[in-house]
């Protein structure tokens, strides 16, 4: 076919396209989760429980131009719901620890041209996104996933919230992608990525897609200065690699992610495993995991906050979680657009030192393994959660399928 | 009978058209002039001991008799005569009192049209009351000068000021001084004294006293001891500010990335002072091939006895803790060449690198022998020769090394020689003497004694040491200043503590040049900021007062510029800044 013939194609394809589907589209969710989570992996020999809303999402989608054009945007309000952040041991990042920090207002705000040129690029599928929003590197957002609680990885493993610019291509079964980003990590729910760092840092994806809903991707990502927003800091070298299966009602995932920090001044690795299984209206999963993560000096007024701004490239050592959780969802709606999904979910967690520095965590929580459980319910409305961050891909190749994992496989 | 009554109101109409107003004698046909009286001086309320002299002439000067003269008082009240004839020698006469307001008083003469003014000049009464004029109830810093002189006004009975009356000064209470026991009232009545204030907080009163009358009046002033910020200087958060070394009123100021800047805070050179530092020169020294930029932590400004140089600046970078706190560290000691302060130049490095790789952290230095004592973490603590020139790699300067600790229990945080030893307070051991006989350094007495927490900075000075210490170890928080007794063969003996609440870590800790002021810097809490003890008893300093900085201190140093004590602070990012108090009144 003649570059001519493929560019007619390409104008008149687009209302083919949309006719397909009603042109242009639009779509809307909202996602929250009432949890309470008692543990006993708390700073000071002692046990919490909490009672919060978590994950409050609300979500749009909407495209044009035959789905050559689409919008992408989150909107999440733990600012106002997990303003001290959400009990969970072993998260940590953006100046919490032991607590799962909350995400920014504007969580995604993505424009995307899944298939840029259309048949213009014949086999190839040439496809480029921009907005703030997750960095085409390592695993799906969490609170798409099946266990409630974030894990430990979540710093290690994905990397969002940034100014984005990205590109890629798909080849069948292959896409590549790569991206320009700010380094800077977000300093509060309210905070912009640092404008003037855009284009610091830099992803590449490779993703190999052989069937439908199973895949594999490696990536890595170069991201100066994290810690520190003005661009003091150390910077950060970032590698995953993982095998995801999503067909029928299982679900299931593997991956393994490193992240060197200025040459390997600290290491933090990661593997972690997860499946779900789902039959009637049950849903169990379970998940292993085994991620380390940098112990920082705590603030005296809150033991689960750590200095930000950071003041110097040092850290008080690393610890090595490992946590294994099992847990069961119900679906109490299954024919409703109101979807209402309790779920109880309990966790094992282990603590040990790796390596050299000061912080013991044996006196420091008083014990060195424990406990984690959370009693919620997954509510929610309209669109479901999608894996997010997979802006290239279209429809009917993972992204954006809405795929929601306490439904799946009914 | 016609005739006489003609003659008579003939007579009466020329009378009458001679008359004034008064209708004593004819318009315009009198002169005045005074006589006696004029111009004396005496007490207020007193009678002129010269009666006024009036002399009345006729228009061609000769003395009319009989002539009425009306008197009165124009000015200065009192009373006078109110009116009085003429003689045969054309005097009339009146008898002046003065009023009770001192200073010139007048009356006059009044005759037809014609009038002439006495002027008598009234003085105070002698003194019989004094109250307070000026300056009472100030408040300063303790062993200050009060800016307003305190002043006694010395009045006579009506209330009139009183010059020349010698006033009485007595220090009351607080233990100030005043400038002189006694003073004289000057033309306003007022005698003025300046106090210089006690040197605790708390009242300082002064009385005064007249001899003569009865009673007294007491001044008060309160003496405040508070540190006073005379600036805050925003630093570069690149990471912010980590350190100063303040000497000869140059103020360096080691501020990670952003280099080392130097600001003239008294020196002259750029003009500038404590409460204006004014930048004189800045550079940033290389990153030696170590991850995260130059790390510009600590410095030392060396003046060297040996060859009267001022001309090296060593440099302390700290790069990242390889493995953490407590195992690794990196980073060099950089020399610049400050010779021309408004262009410094990096010359000359060390770097204990290699199997034996480490990172500097604190310096101390034995000017007269050009040795550079400092802390290296897991490294221990070097020694290095910086005699002569200094170029490019030092490496050869190496005297020796030692980990106190030994290996895995080294982690020294800073050294301080003091009477022919070396201390050093490691992270980990504790606290330590070291032998420096020979420049060879060998373990004397002491480590081991912190058990309980991490050690942190140290200052030693009056045969007493103070060591802070940090972080969270084994269930406690780093909010301790160890005190240690140097004993009589240096050894430290662990003697008291103190322990500040609401705070993570003892960051710095410094003595005054005078030995009477503890200081140390603290972060991490609601009491991060500057803390002031007394060493009135060296073993058990007392609190006298704190500056507290919420995001925190991470060091803190004295400097005496101008005559007056100041604090040098890293205040800590958010908002990093040089801050600069005036501790003069916690050291009087």
């Amino acid at each position: 076919m003649t570059f001519a013939a493929r560019a007619a194609l390409f104008l008149i394809g687009a209302p083919a396209l949309a006719a397909q589907r009603a042109d242009p589209w639009i779509q809307w969710g909202a996602h929250g989760i009432p949890v309470f989570t008692q543990t006993n992996i708390v700073p000071g020999d002692r046990t919490l429980g909490e009672l919060r809303i978590v994950q409050p999402v609300v979500m749009l989608h909407a495209g044009a131009l035959g789905d050559h054009l689409r919008l992408m945007a989150a909107v999440n309000f733990e600012k106002w719901t997990l303003r001290h952040g959400e009990l969970a041991p072993g998260s940590w990042g953006e100046s919490f620890v032991d607590r799962r920090h909350p995400h920014t207002i504007v969580h995604e705000l993505m424009l995307s041209a899944p298939d840029l040129l259309g048949p213009l690029d014949g086999t190839l599928e040439l496809f480029v996104a921009a907005g703030k929003g997750f960095v085409p590197f390592g695993t799906d957002d969490p609170m798409s996933r099946p266990v409630a609680r974030f894990p430990v990885n979540h710093h290690l493993s994905q990397v969002l919230e940034r100014a984005v610019a990205l590109a890629g291509v798909r080849a069948g079964p292959i896409t590549l992608e790569g991206s320009v980003f700010n380094g800077d990590e977000p300093l509060s729910p309210s905070s912009w990525p640092a404008w003037d760092r855009f284009g610091d840092s830099w992803s590449a994806r490779l993703t190999l897609s052989p069937l439908q809903g199973v895949e594999a991707q490696g990536s890595y990502a170069w991201i100066k200065s994290p810690e520190n927003r003005p661009g003091a800091g150390l910077d950060d070298a970032k590698t995953s690699v993982s095998a995801r299966w999503e067909r029928g009602p299982t679900y299931a995932l593997i991956e393994w992610a490193r992240t060197s920090v200025s040459h390997d001044v600290f290491i933090y690795r990661t593997v972690l495993a997860e499946a779900a299984w789902s039959f009637d209206r049950h849903r169990p999963y379970l998940r292993f995991e085994r991620s380390e993560r940098p112990e920082e000096e705590r603030l005296f007024v809150s033991r689960f906050r750590t200095r930000r701004p950071l003041f110097e490239n040092s850290i008080l050592g690393v610890t090595r979680w490992t946590i294994v959780t099992v847990g069961n969802g119900v679906d109490l709606t299954p024919r409703s657009p109101v979807r209402v999904r309790p779920f109880a979910e309990a966790s094992y967690v282990g603590i040990v030192k790796v390596g050299g520095g000061v912080f013991d965590p044996a006196p420091w929580y008083g014990r060195e393994r424990g406990f984690a459980v959370s009693i919620g319910v997954r509510l929610g409305g309209g669109m479901a959660m999608p894996r997010m961050g997979r802006y290239g891909f279209p429809s009917g190749h993972g992204m954006p399928k809405h795929v929601d994992h306490a439904s799946e496989g009914r | 009978m016609i005739r006489r009554y003609v003659t008579v109101v003939g007579t009466a109409v020329i009378l009458a058209a001679a008359c004034t107003g008064d209708g004593s004698s004819p318009q315009g046909a009198y002169q005045l002039s005074i006589a006696a009286g004029d111009a004396q001086t005496d007490t207020v309320g007193k009678t002129l001991p010269v009666v006024y002299d009036v002399l009345v002439e006729d228009s061609a000067g000769a003395p009319v008799a009989g002539v009425v003269v009306a008197w009165s008082v124009t000015g200065g009240g009192g009373t006078i005569t109110a009116s009085s004839t003429t003689d045969g020698a054309g005097i009339a006469r009146a008898t002046r009192t003065l009023g009770t307001v001192a200073g010139t008083q007048t009356a006059k003469a009044v005759v037809g049209g014609a009038s002439i003014t006495f002027t008598a000049t009234a003085l105070a009464g002698p003194p019989t009351q004094h109250s307070k004029n000026a300056g009472d109830a100030q408040s300063a810093a303790a062993g200050s000068v009060l800016p307003v002189p305190f002043a006694v006004l010395v009045q006579d009975q009506y209330g009139n000021p009183v010059e020349s009356v010698t006033v009485n000064w007595t220090v009351a209470s607080g233990g100030g001084s005043v400038s002189a026991p006694s003073s004289k009232t000057n033309g306003s009545g007022v005698a003025r004294v300046t106090l210089t204030l006690g040197p605790d907080a708390g009242p300082n009163g002064v009385s005064a006293s007249v001899p003569g009358i009865t009673g007294g009046v007491t001044f008060t002033a309160t003496a405040i001891v508070q540190p006073l910020l005379v600036k805050s200087l925003p630093i570069t958060e690149n990471y912010g500010i980590h350190d100063m070394y303040v000497r000869d009123g140059l103020a360096f100021v080691f501020a990670w990335n952003t280099g080392v800047l130097i600001y003239d805070v008294g020196n002259g050179i750029m003009v500038g002072s404590p409460s204006n530092p004014v930048l004189v020169g800045d550079v940033v020294t290389s990153d030696g091939s170590i991850v995260g930029g130059a790390a510009v932590h600590n410095g030392w400004w060396f003046h060297n006895p040996v060859t009267s140089e001022k001309k090296y600046l060593f440099v302390g970078q700290e790069g990242p803790s390889f493995g953490g706190i407590g195992t690794g560290s990196s980073g060099l000691i950089h020399v610049v060449d400050v010779s021309d302060l408004r262009n410094p130049q990096e010359v000359a490095f060390f770097h204990k690198a290699g199997s034996d790789s480490s990172g500097t952290h604190n310096f101390w230095m034995d000017e007269s022998r050009q040795i550079l004592y400092a802390a290296y973490y897991n490294g221990g603590v070097v020694a290095l020769d910086v005699s002569g020139t200094l170029t490019g790699n030092l490496a050869s300067r190496l005297i020796d090394s030692i980990r106190p600790g030994g290996a895995g229990n080294t982690y020294v945080w800073g050294v301080q020689l003091y009477n022919g030893s070396l201390y050093a307070s490691d992270m980990l051991s504790g606290f330590w003497q070291l032998d420096t006989t020979g420049a060879q350094l060998t373990v004397a007495a002491g480590g081991n004694n912190v058990p309980e927490r991490f050690s942190s900075d140290l200052w030693v000075a009056n045969g007493y040491a103070y060591t802070g210490t940090w972080g969270f170890r084994g269930g406690n928080f780093g909010n301790a200043v160890k005190v240690w007794q140097i004993g009589a063969g240096g050894a430290p003996i662990l003697v008291d503590s103190i322990v500040t609440a609401d705070i993570v870590t003892v960051s710095d800790v410094e003595v005054s040049d005078d030995g009477k002021l503890l200081m140390f810097s603290t972060e991490n809490g609601t009491n991060a900021g500057f803390w002031f003890y007394r060493l009135t008893d060296p073993a058990h300093p007392t609190f006298i007062a704190k500056y507290l900085v919420s995001s925190g201190v991470h060091t803190a140093t004295f400097a005496r510029i101008g005559g007056k004590l100041y604090a040098f602070g890293a205040k800590d990012p958010s908002g990093a800044a040089l801050i600069i108090l005036d501790v003069s009144s916690l050291d009087p």
